[in-house]
């Protein structure tokens, strides 16, 4: 009897493994909170669908060098979630399925356009499906802006008087934490600047555009801002706990500050003293403006590979991810920092229903999704898409240029000229 | 006159091929398979597309590698960088393991001390240095700046024009308690007779650590060198994590393969040659120097 039971299990076994489906899903959200989340729903979704999904945690930088060591090893995934930089850079190499990803956008047919141009590969086609975004832009101390009666920092006149006015050293006070550092924090911040002066440092044709008068213009504005800034070659770090602590009027940050300002233990764990007014006092600036008006923003991407087996259970799990409950779980992962892109999300009050969206608010909150329309970036021009900047944003060219600006006082048009030689060097 | 094998001789010639062929299948698929696969690749591009094959390409990712001043301008910093590093690690390393071999109280602690630098994880060092260096917040700078050594706006470690200089100091303080606890264990068993004898033939002592001391330490210093020498001539990690601006030669090689769409072949060709290049090197420094 025993050996009976033994072997009716072992062969219910053998054909479960056999008949039931696998897929594999690549996330560039590595810490463990969030692939707890993940796991959860990835057993959620076996338990409706029967489909068993492996999910594998990978740095984001390491995305497409382990691409090509999967593809020798025969264990590419199904789905990968990722930035739109390596989604581009794998789309140019025919490795996404864009057929799934336009039907998934055209059934669900309530992704906001901003998120999905920047993915796209031609006429209405998509290489991915846009999965949740973040914004950039400056968040400033309304306080003291009120005191001293200055405008919302938007257009570059009024983001330096600001700068200037409220610029006091002595006392620990700086104008702002301006990025000064060769790193990726650098390169967003000033292709928000450069972009308002309708300066890109590649054109259509592929041609480094880095020695235009727009450009130097932008080197120009953020090499004065940086007499106002904090002293050093400051980064990301700096300027959030400076700004926390009170230091800085003004810095350059995406949404993902809002529960850093807004909720205490978090708070807590990057200053000793929690100010709880912050949140009242903070203002953001989600765009500016100069000669064009420019927003950047990052929009985070699920994809379907080419090479899968499993097209359906691929397209089920992406669907089951950006639906409902599901959906509101993982974006409440880094509220304020993954925003929906899905317009029926942003409005269901499950959404806002979160301790840290609610000290914001729903018209602040709003406010902030909606500036993903308009999003603009080096990558994407004209509604086309360009993929050789992954190759100046990878070499931090940008932000180099502008290290070496203020270590060696370069004039504005020394640093492009520079820049400019870099940049051609990688294409050769 | 060759004797013919008998039977029992051709038994124990199987029995010995028998017993290391594990060894040889190991060593076969772990090093001699992947050198030969990454010889092959350097003569293609390399296609990450499942659909598109590997195009043959000749030589010419080693041509273009080759031709590349940016190449050989790497290549000339990371000589320096291997040369000052592996020299002031040895100087530091030796001089720390001469004091350490003398008794005093407190000095297990100490010793254990010394090894940190070696044991933390770099990523960890990296955050430390960048913080203990940080203008106006900084503590070392505060304390610096308090005693009018230093400017608290400056920013030693983010300037690009120190990058050099700071990865190499970086490098010699992390590396230097290898080399301090190589060249320990040898002082440590160098006869005491030795020094007795100089001291009665007069030697001071200067004489003893030139005549003694040294010559006892040659191999391992040298062995210690060529280590150290392989290892900081491919040093990534801790180069590119203090800074962009370094320029040696394994930041080179992932900024042109590794960026944007991964190049293999070139990626591949690149390291074919430093193979060859190191290959050289380690030959003649093992036959000049450690006289194998």
């Amino acid at each position: 009897m025993k050996k009976v039971i033994i072997l009716t299990l072992m062969i219910l076994l053998i054909t479960g493994l056999i008949f039931s489906t696998t897929i594999t899903f690549w996330t560039t959200e590595v810490e463990s909170n969030r692939l707890e989340r993940i796991k959860a729903l990835a057993i959620l979704f076996e338990s409706v669908y029967d489909i068993e999904v492996e999910v594998v945690p990978v740095e984001e930088n390491d995305l497409l060098q382990r691409i090509p060591i999967a593809k020798a090893a025969g264990t590419l995934p199904d789905v990968v979630e990722g930035g739109i930089e390596p989604m581009l850079l794998m789309g140019s190499e025919d490795l996404l399925h864009e057929e799934l990803a336009t039907e998934i956008i055209s059934e669900f047919g309530d992704i906001y356009t901003g998120a999905s141009r920047l993915l796209s590969s031609g006429e209405n086609t998509y290489y991915a499906v846009p999965f949740h975004a973040w914004v950039q832009g400056i968040w400033y101390r309304k306080d003291w802006f009120n005191e001293k009666g200055l405008e919302d920092p938007i257009e570059w006149e009024e983001i330096l008087d600001a700068a200037k006015e409220l610029h006091d050293p002595d006392n620990g006070v700086y104008g702002l934490i301006l990025p000064k550092q060769a790193d990726a924090y650098c390169e967003q911040a000033f292709t928000e600047i450069a972009l308002a002066n309708g300066a890109r440092p590649i054109d259509l044709e592929g041609n480094i555009t880095f020695d235009t008068p727009e450009m130097i213009e932008a080197f120009r504005f953020y090499k004065e801002l940086g007499k106002y800034s904090k002293p050093g070659y400051t980064t990301v770090i700096d300027a959030l706990n400076g700004y926390l602590s009170e230091e800085a009027a003004m810095i350059f940050y995406s949404t993902y500050i809002m529960d850093d300002i807004a909720v205490e233990e978090v708070q807590k764990s990057r200053i000793d003293d929690y100010n709880p007014e912050l949140v009242k006092n903070t203002g953001f600036a989600n765009y500016m403006e100069n000669t064009d008006r420019s927003s950047y923003g990052q929009v985070v991407a699920l994809a379907i590979l080419e090479s899968t087996k499993e097209e359906e259970a691929a397209k089920k799990f992406v669907k089951f991810l950006m639906t409902g409950n599901n959906y509101i779980y993982w974006l409440h992962m880094a509220p304020g920092g993954m925003n929906p892109t899905r317009s029926s999300i942003a409005e269901n009050p499950d959404f806002l229903d979160n301790y840290v969206l609610e000290r914001y608010g729903t018209e602040k909150i709003m406010e902030i999704i909606s500036a993903l329309e308009n999003i603009v970036r080096f990558d994407f021009y004209k509604g086309h898409v360009l993929e050789e900047m992954s190759k100046i944003s990878g070499a931090f060219t940008i932000g180099k240029a502008i290290n070496s600006m203020f270590a060696n006082d370069w004039t504005p048009e020394e640093t492009a000229k520079w820049a400019q030689k870099e940049a051609e060097k990688l294409f050769e | 006159m060759q004797a013919k094998a008998g039977p029992l001789e051709k038994k124990e010639a199987s029995l010995g091929w028998k017993l290391i062929l594990p060894t040889v299948i190991i060593i076969g698929g772990l090093i001699i398979y992947p050198v030969i696969y990454n010889i092959y690749l350097s003569f293609f591009e390399v296609s990450i597309s499942p659909g598109k094959p590997n195009i043959f390409v000749g030589a010419e990712n080693y041509v273009s590698v080759i031709t590349d001043p940016g190449f050989w301008r790497s290549f000339g910093i990371t000589i320096l960088f291997t040369f000052l590093t592996v020299a002031g690690g040895i100087i530091l390393g030796l001089g720390v393991a001469l004091m350490m071999n003398r008794k005093f109280i407190g000095r297990t602690i100490v010793r254990a001390l010394i090894l940190l630098p070696y044991i933390t994880p770099v990523i960890a060092i990296v955050f430390a240095w960048k913080y203990a260096f940080l203008p106006i917040d900084g503590p070392l700078v505060r304390s610096l700046s308090s005693i009018g050594l230093m400017d608290p706006g400056v920013d030693l470690i983010n300037d690009p024009n120190n990058a050099f200089w700071v990865v190499t100091f970086f490098n010699i303080w992390r590396n230097f308690p290898f080399v301090y606890l190589m060249i320990l264990s040898r002082l440590q068993s160098i006869s005491k007779t030795y020094y007795e004898a100089a001291e009665i033939d007069g030697a001071g002592d200067w004489a003893k650590f030139r005549f003694i001391t040294l010559p006892e330490l040659y191999f391992v210093i040298g062995s210690v060198a060529l280590l150290r020498g392989i290892w900081n001539f491919y040093k990534f990690d801790e180069v590119y994590l203090m800074s962009k601006f370094a320029g040696t030669l394994p930041i080179y090689i992932y900024e042109k393969a590794f960026i944007g769409v991964p190049q293999q072949g070139v990626a591949a060709s690149i390291a074919t040659l430093l193979f060859v290049v190191m290959m050289i090197l380690i030959g003649y420094y093992v036959k000049k120097v450690l006289k194998w």
